[in-house]
């Protein structure tokens, strides 16, 4: 079956022509330039393809077609294209020519093309493509700030897109203030802040010293006081022992739960709701107007007060007590 | 489209050009994931240290906040500074590694869970070993003279004990250096501030609290 094999890539791949040229063939006299071409081809090609082409030439039967395949490929393709060809045939392009004798080209058949390699190459790199792209994807979505993160959470109020004074420096003042939101989330608050130390308050807590504590990254969770006891305990275990978290009965809450965090708000009628974590998860310690801060340190800072009316320490002519490192308008 | 594969040359140069955008797109990607594939994940030993751990800090920084101003022994009081300005900064080391993780200061699992059993190691309050109680942080605040270097002493020796716990169970999971050096830093400190709180303790006629 070696009868044309001119090219140094002929012997390159004995094993390849006895399957390709072995095949009985029905016509014999369709065989010859059938095994011809094969064997020309087969050099340029991946082990498993030749038997392929041999069998499609088998089957279609007829070497005239065969020949004028080759013609118009060695026409068209291999011989202008030479060896600049990219992808998968240049190769043996370079091979056969590079001798400085003209191809010798009875050769070149191609009828089938090489579509099952092609098509798991293609198939491997395009799954692969897609895991790269979701997982950058999923990357991308986890490292979206957690402001936007927040906005997600259905049902959430963002002021701070509304009620942009939200983003400016707040003021200290003494005594009650009135707030536009129930429970407020931000604004002009008293100059101590409500510990914020996982504290669970088992009773209402001035609005004045609670807004401190958001303005360092607190997360106030208020409920109604007609809130069932199983549900406040659930409630209290997300806060007790946590840094950044405080807890207060709110009378009057129009809602039976709502989430504080500065500048936002979601209200709620359950505790189990799944969206109480995520609240806390995006907004805790990230809300802060001022990264660094604490929720409680000397006791003279902060307060534990409870009741309506917000607690005054240290009031007494000074704006503030010594001490105090909230006081630079902050 | 078809004109695309009409000759060997063009189909080469197709599927050449589709391979090699292919190729560049995952090469993209895996270049850009690569760095969160190297930092510690939302539930890994490293992120529930560092929520964890400034958790545990924040109260020593009280409690030292708290100590400083009244306490009498002049030991007590540099102690009380130096560890409350010292753990307020790991804090804020510990929270900027977060963010440089692109985790959030709130994990996803309950405290403690990092460590193994450590979810049963809190305490019904929710607090994390070696913690004091709000009776005893009220206690504290309210002391006195030599009772507040005492009780500052007391409540801090045993803080700093359950925090070594915590630092030996990092120090056990990770391999992170840069999160086990300062682990490993903190539990040279507070060993050693251990020492130094014992010694002052029986100065000042007391015992380390029980438990």
């Amino acid at each position: 079956m070696s009868i044309s094999t001119p090219q140094a890539g002929g012997n390159r791949r004995p094993s390849s022509k006895p399957a390709a040229g072995g095949k009985p063939a029905p016509d014999a006299s369709g065989d010859k330039p059938k095994a011809d071409a094969a064997d020309a081809r087969t050099p340029t090609d991946k082990p498993a393809r030749p038997a392929k082409a041999a069998r499609s030439g088998a089957t279609s039967g007829s070497s005239p077609r065969a020949r004028t395949t080759a013609a118009e490929r060695s026409a068209g393709g291999r011989a202008t294209g030479g060896r600049s060809g990219g992808g998968n045939r240049p190769p043996t392009a370079g091979r056969g020519g590079g001798g400085g004798r003209p191809p010798i080209t009875p050769v070149k058949i191609n009828q089938g093309r090489h579509w099952g390699p092609v098509a798991l190459i293609s198939s491997v790199s395009l799954v692969a493509a897609a895991i790269v792209v979701f997982a950058v994807y999923e990357v991308h979505q986890n490292g979206r700030g957690w402001q936007s993160k927040a906005d997600a959470i259905q049902g959430i109020v963002d002021y701070r897109k509304t009620e942009t004074d939200l983003l400016k420096p707040a003021q200290h003042a003494y005594g009650k203030i009135n707030y536009p939101q129930s429970p407020p989330v931000g604004g002009t608050h008293n100059y101590n802040w409500e510990r914020c130390q996982g504290d669970v308050y088992p009773d209402q807590i001035p609005n004045e010293n609670a807004v401190h504590a958001l303005e360092h990254g607190a997360v106030w969770v208020t409920y109604n006081p007609s809130l069932p006891k199983d549900e406040v305990d659930q409630l209290a275990s997300k806060v007790r022992g946590n840094d950044f978290m405080l807890m207060s009965p709110y009378p009057g809450l129009d809602k039976p739960i709502s989430l504080q965090a500065w500048g936002f708000q979601l209200k709620l009628d359950h505790a189990n709701d799944p969206r109480i974590d995520q609240f806390i998860k995006d907004l805790r310690v990230n809300a802060t107007m001022e990264p660094g801060v604490t929720c409680g340190q000397d006791s003279g800072s902060y307060v534990t007060k409870t009741g309506p009316d917000p607690a005054n320490l240290g009031q007494s002519g000074a704006p503030a007590p010594a001490g105090m490192p909230s006081v630079a308008g902050s | 489209m078809f004109g695309l594969f009409a000759t060997p040359r063009r189909r080469a140069l197709t599927i050449g050009t589709v391979v090699a955008v292919l190729a560049l797109v995952i090469g993209f990607g895996a270049g850009w994931l690569a760095p969160s594939l190297r930092t510690p994940g939302d539930n890994s030993p490293e992120a529930g240290f560092a929520r964890d751990m400034s958790t545990h800090h924040a109260q020593a920084v009280s409690m030292a906040m708290t100590a400083y101003p009244k306490a009498t022994m002049p030991e007590v009081r540099q102690m009380a500074y130096d560890i409350a300005l010292s753990q307020q900064n790991q804090i804020g080391v510990m929270q900027t590694w977060l963010r440089d993780w692109n985790l959030e200061p709130t994990g996803s699992q309950p405290k403690m869970a990092w460590m193994p059993g450590g979810t049963q190691e809190l305490t019904p309050d929710g607090l994390m070993p070696g913690m004091a109680t709000d009776a005893q942080l009220q206690q504290l605040s309210s002391a006195t003279g030599k009772q507040v270097d005492i009780l500052f002493c007391q409540l801090m020796l045993r803080h700093h004990l359950g925090g070594i716990h915590m630092i030996d169970a990092l120090l056990q999971l990770s391999h992170n250096q840069q999160v086990r050096d300062l682990a490993q830093t903190m539990k040279t400190n507070q060993q050693a501030e251990v020492d130094q709180m014992q010694t002052l303790l029986t100065q000042l006629g007391a015992e380390p609290l029980s438990s």
